[in-house]
């Protein structure tokens, strides 16, 4: 009786230091992005992805995240965009299969708007991000993250050669995601 | 010696009833030459893989389409203000009947190709972003199958743009060689009508 009041108590100590880990609604979420070529924008998204989020609006420094992207999954608009996005040049499926992103620190930045900083990996290349997003308490319990970030093309030298030429395809990638976390239980 | 040295008179409006202004024969040209252009990419750009210089080729089509379009509106309106001139008296009725119905269809098909192209572009899920600054808005949003359906219908009213291309250029010679009358003449910029050659 008293290791079981202890595993209890323990369990509920580890609790509070970390954030319980929701699981993440697919249907209710999404990654997506925008390319711009020669001044249209083309939307694309990654259909599969795995997120282990940990999220606590009363607490967000004990949030966490772990998102990792299937580059296959990639819809870059048409089948032959994808064929190309998927490519050597462009996000490299064969020699670097996901992306990743991991959460170093999570803060409020005031009311339903908070900021993860961490290390999104694509091709290979890392880079240290800082990623706004807003919680959204939704009325079955669920909890909606969403926010947008931007990266550069550039710091994971997607699409390099002669599609770099000119500014026939924008350097700047606006990404926005909307993340549905399961009520808590 | 067919050549006139800079005209006395306005340069915008019409000499004659007789004549095409100046405007008018630069806005036919100018079709004409982007035409070539158009053309040229549409077939060239839809049998080439996904590549830079198809991505360009694409842009180039679309910003060409929508000048063509705002050219055909302009002329319209033009036409309205500076009347072309009126067609060879001994012309029969039902050339000119075929005449006036060629130019109709030709003024339908210069705005209806663009416009089945802007839309067909939007049902794919591209944007039409004229000279890559000025984002026209989609009218339609997202949607493989119709997107499919007028590109169809976009290539379908281009033969038929080449088709009546064909009859009035044919026409056009056929009037210069065969009839030996002002028509083709009046529309070439700098040269006189034949009426007024002596």
């Amino acid at each position: 009786m008293r290791k079981l009041l202890l595993a209890l108590l323990l369990s509920g100590v580890s609790l509070a230091a970390a954030a319980a880990e929701r699981a993440i609604d697919p249907k209710h979420s999404e990654i997506r992005f925008s390319v711009k070529q020669m001044g249209v924008p083309v939307e694309g998204q990654f259909r599969r992805f795995e997120a282990r989020l940990a999220f606590d609006p009363a607490k967000p420094e004990a949030s966490r995240a772990e998102i990792s992207v299937d580059i296959a999954s990639v819809d870059a608009g048409s089948a032959e965009a994808d064929e190309v996005a998927v490519d050597k040049p462009w996000l490299d499926q064969a020699g670097f299969p996901r992306a990743t992103f991991r959460s170093s620190a999570v803060r409020s930045l005031g009311g339903s708007r908070y900021e993860a900083r961490g290390t999104l990996s694509i091709r290979g290349k890392a880079r240290e991000i800082s990623v706004p997003f807003s919680a959204q308490q939704q009325p079955d319990g669920a909890t909606l993250l969403s926010g947008q970030f931007g990266i550069r093309r550039s710091d994971f030298g997607i699409g390099g050669g002669e599609w770099n030429e000119s500014d026939l395809v924008a350097n700047e990638v606006p990404v926005s995601f909307r993340l549905m976390l399961a009520p808590a239980r | 010696m067919y050549f006139r040295i800079l005209p006395s008179r306005p340069a915008l409006a019409p000499a004659s009833s007789k004549d095409y202004g100046v405007t008018a024969q630069l806005g036919h040209w100018l079709t004409a030459l982007l035409l070539v252009g158009s053309f040229w990419l549409g077939w060239t750009m839809t049998d080439m893989a996904l590549s830079p210089t198809r991505l360009r080729y694409f842009s180039y089509h679309k910003w060409i389409g929508v000048t063509v379009f705002g050219l055909a509106v302009l002329r319209i309106l033009w036409r309205q203000w500076a009347r072309p001139p009126a067609l060879p008296a001994q012309m029969a009725a039902w050339e000119q009947a075929a005449a006036r119905l060629s130019h109709v269809l030709l003024y339908l098909l210069l705005l209806a190709i663009p416009l089945s192209g802007w839309l067909m572009s939007s049902a794919k899920g591209y944007q039409t972003v004229y000279l890559g600054l000025l984002p026209i808005p989609d009218l339609i949003g997202k949607d493989k199958a119709l997107g499919k359906q007028l590109e169809e219908v976009h290539e379908l009213l281009a033969t038929g743009l080449l088709l009546v291309i064909a009859v009035h250029a044919l026409a056009a010679l056929k009037h210069h060689f065969h009839d030996r009358d002002d028509v083709l003449a009046r529309m070439l910029p700098g040269l006189r009508p034949r009426g007024e050659r002596k």
